[in-house]
């Protein structure tokens, strides 16, 4: 049955050049259902862990105490001078042979790929929006702040009910970018085997040298998950506009 | 200051003085260490082999700089002209553009590296000579793509910041539509471009890393021929931390650059 | 009845062409409710008060004019903990401003001191009934519907009611000074500090601002401004003080200040300001001053 879904579809592409074969072989089709699944958990892992490590790299900057700012920022620098790749490298062919050394005596390395993945990747994203939330930050005018204060804001309300919402508001395109940016990213687990569609593309090609078609599959569906952010982020710019003030 | 508002936004900033004091010193505690292993011959098994694969890697190193300048230049001319026709008053020019760089823009490099290298054929047959079709070059291709998308969006975005004003002051002037271009926009243009355009260069050239996976023998591929070639845990751990260690020292003054020049920007 | 309240409920005055009366009895000059005494402040190097004695009593009306940087709108800060002194002694509603230290007795000042400042007062992301309910109900803890009535009384009594659902991006400069002079009195303060209200306004809306602060200054509030709005604050003003670079130069009634400056400073000073004689403002009183007076009792 799935065949006579996928058979026309074969068929209209073959005359133009392309082998669309795969897709009635049910295991290959399947392989690339599960990358698909893949690159789609990988996504909705690293947008919140990547806003999370951004909130707490962008605390941790503008805390004030030294000795918490200083290795924040020379992380932060590393970070964003330093390819993700090698980065991921690092992480996974260093770091967990490490860990998983270590844990010898104790048992396996509950750390899968797929999770040092989703760290490295929200590590060097949350880079980003730390910048952006910072210059959000930075954005919001002092006397706006001197009002809050006089009215009698502790400083927690202030910071809650009147900085971070302003803030949020000004980093809001930046942050829509870096998401965009996230999800493109994510193509890199398969240089550490996480089976997400770039790997799984990879093992049909190898066998199927239908290298073209599986790229315009792959391309249209990083093209499908961007733009689904994207409209998210436009509806969240409208949600949370301040009429007046240009947007 | 006596004053008691939240969050002093002094720490996030590095100050020239600060970031002086931390490399300048681990810079001078590196050369004494190392002083220090030559002369009593008593360097780690680890660093040796460091040592002796260091010129490859350097070589290798040497192979990502140049895909990132040829992949620079070849991108910035294309997105220039692009960027040049999305502002066409052809409705034609103008879409088509913009579904240029919307395709490369949300396109994960990676994709359109592979797309490169498979999609072109191993040699070039021109007449009866046959050209090979090296791997480095197709990357080249590759990264030239996402490059012109992103020049051409920094281009529009330039132009568009120039205040109408302008264009009324100095057509009020006189001035031909020719010349305005040439002696009022496009030298402003250069100053607003050119640091986003440094931050596009940092990224390409952290995205030629990639190459490594379409079997260029770049500096990550070189890292991980000595890392198996060696074959010592000691050894897989520096020269890993040793590739991040490179790619820093090349982007890392490229990223300061771009600040100076964004702070002395706005000021103007 | 307390200034704000009168300033809600209002009592039309007998006799149109009556000068605006201050509550008298409310006025008790032998306990001050302002005390500063040889305040001095430096940011860094910069010294930029330099000995200040100044004095508000309850109910009173105190404009501070003079150049810009002479320390006008420090002083203001001063006066809620926004900015610390290095020396001397400043006293509000009899709690010492200067020795401060926790955060809740800081709050427990700002919630009796009310502050509009000059730009940027309003919460940008709130609505303009949201803007006056949210600090009665966060800080001092009132019933949000408690908080939204009397809002929006406010809101009538500075003549924006339609605007409550708007935000303030939405809204003129001369509106968003209103609705923040309302979100000031929604804390039912004891004194209110204007900090150059009027600066940032175009000159059509200046006189809607300067109407709501008369109001309020009829109505027996304490009140602190600072303005270059000369002619304004003669005719409101108990006592006036002139500043120049971090000190006080001379103080008295209005009528002398801008009449009979004793200080050659002073009198240089009001001739940049007012741009002729200073004699010759006491014999042209200000049209517009009458004229918004008059206006006043109809809209009652």
């Amino acid at each position: 049955m799935i065949d006579a879904v996928f058979a026309p579809v074969v068929a209209f592409f073959k005359p133009l050049g392309l082998n669309y074969a795969f897709l009635l072989d049910a295991m290959d089709r399947q392989a690339f259902w599960r990358g698909m699944g893949v690159t789609l958990e990988l996504c909705l892992l690293v947008i919140p862990c990547s806003l999370a490590a951004g909130v707490l790299i962008a605390a941790a900057l503008t805390s004030g105490r030294t000795w918490l700012a200083l290795p924040t920022r020379a992380f932060v620098e590393v970070t964003r001078n330093t390819p993700t790749l090698v980065q991921l490298y690092c992480a996974f062919l260093v770091l967990n042979m490490l860990i998983t050394q270590q844990l010898h005596q104790y048992g396996a390395n509950p750390l899968t790929p797929l999770m040092w993945v989703v760290i490295v990747v929200s590590l060097h994203k949350g880079v980003f929006h730390a910048e952006a939330l910072r210059a959000g930050i930075e954005a919001v005018p002092r006397v706006t702040l001197e009002a809050a204060r006089s009215l009698g804001f502790s400083r927690r309300q202030l910071l809650w009910r009147v900085e971070l919402p302003l803030a949020v508001r000004f980093a809001l395109p930046s942050l829509i970018n870096n998401l965009v940016d996230l999800v493109k990213m994510t193509a890199v687990a398969s240089a550490i085997a996480v089976g997400d569609v770039t790997y799984e593309s990879i093992m049909i090609w190898t066998q199927r040298d239908n290298v073209l078609e599986l790229l315009l599959l792959i391309l249209l569906y990083f093209g499908l998950l961007t733009w689904f952010v994207s409209v998210v982020g436009r509806w969240l710019e409208t949600r949370l506009r301040m009429p007046g003030y240009g947007q | 200051m006596a004053n008691d508002l939240t969050l002093p936004h002094g720490a996030g900033g590095v100050d020239i003085s600060l970031w002086r004091k931390p490399w300048a010193a681990s810079a001078i505690l590196a050369v004494c260490v190392i002083t220090f292993w030559v002369t009593t011959g008593t360097t780690p098994a680890a660093v040796a082999y460091l040592w002796q694969w260091l010129p490859a890697l350097l070589q290798g190193l040497w192979v990502n700089i140049q895909i990132s300048v040829l992949a620079m230049a070849l991108g910035t001319f294309v997105g220039l002209a692009i960027g040049a026709l999305s502002l066409s008053p052809v409705a034609a020019w103008r879409v088509s553009t913009r579904w240029y760089v919307n395709l490369f823009r949300n396109a994960p490099v990676l994709v359109l590296i592979y797309f490169t290298t498979y999609a072109f054929p191993f040699e070039v047959r021109v007449l009866s000579w046959t050209f090979a079709f090296p791997d480095w070059l197709k990357v080249v291709l590759g990264l030239a793509l996402p490059t012109s998308a992103n020049v051409a969006e920094i281009f529009r975005g330039a132009i568009q910041s120039i205040p109408s004003a302008q264009w009324e002051a100095a057509q009020s002037l006189a001035f031909k539509r020719r010349e305005i271009f040439r002696l009022i926009v496009l030298p402003q243009c250069v100053r607003r471009m050119l640091p986003p355009w440094m931050n596009l260069y940092a990224s390409i050239t952290m995205s030629t890393a990639l190459a490594s996976l379409v079997g260029v023998h770049d500096l990550v591929d070189t890292a991980q021929i000595a890392s198996n070639t060696v074959s010592r845990t000691d050894f897989t751990i520096l020269v890993y931390f040793t590739l991040l260690a490179l790619f820093f020292a090349y982007c890392y003054p490229i990223a300061r650059a771009t600040r100076a020049l964004e702070r002395r920007h706005d000021r103007h | 009845m307390t200034a704000t309240e009168r300033f809600l409920y209002p009592v039309p005055q007998v006799g149109a062409g009556a000068a605006v009366t201050h509550g008298v009895a409310d006025r008790s000059p032998a306990t001050p409710l302002v005390q500063l005494r040889d305040v001095h402040l430096a940011f860094g190097a910069n010294e930029v008060l330099k000995g200040i004695d100044l004095e508000v009593g309850r109910g009173q009306a105190v404009s501070i004019i003079g150049p810009s940087g002479s320390g006008k709108s420090t002083i203001l800060r001063t006066l809620t903990g926004l900015l610390r002194p290095q020396r001397g002694e400043i006293v509000v509603g009899g709690t010492r401003v200067d020795t401060l230290k926790t955060e809740a007795e800081l709050i427990a000042l700002r919630t009796r001191v009310g502050f509009v400042f000059q730009q940027y007062n309003l919460f940008p992301h709130l609505t303009v009934l949201e803007n006056l309910v949210i600090a009665p109900v966060r800080v001092l803890g009132r019933s949000r519907a408690d908080a939204e009535r009397e809002a929006l009384t406010l809101l009538d009594r500075v003549r924006l009611s339609n605007k409550a659902q708007a935000y303030p991006g939405e809204l003129s400069g001369g509106q968003q000074q209103r609705v923040a002079i309302a979100r000031a009195l929604a804390m039912k303060p004891e004194l209110i500090l204007f900090d150059e209200v009027t600066s940032a306004l175009d000159p059509e809306t200046v006189g809607d601002v300067l109407t709501v602060i008369r109001d309020l200054v009829g109505d027996g509030m304490t009140c602190v401004l600072v303005t270059h709005e000369m002619r304004f604050a003669e005719e409101v003003s108990d006592r006036v003080y002139f500043t120049e670079a971090g000190h006080i130069v001379e103080q008295g009634p209005p009528t002398a200040i801008f009449q009979h400056p004793a200080s050659e400073r002073t009198r240089a000073f009001l001739q940049r300001t007012l741009g002729q004689g200073v004699r010759a403002a006491a014999s042209a009183p200000d049209p517009f001053a009458t004229a918004k007076r008059e206006r006043l009792w109809v809209s009652y």
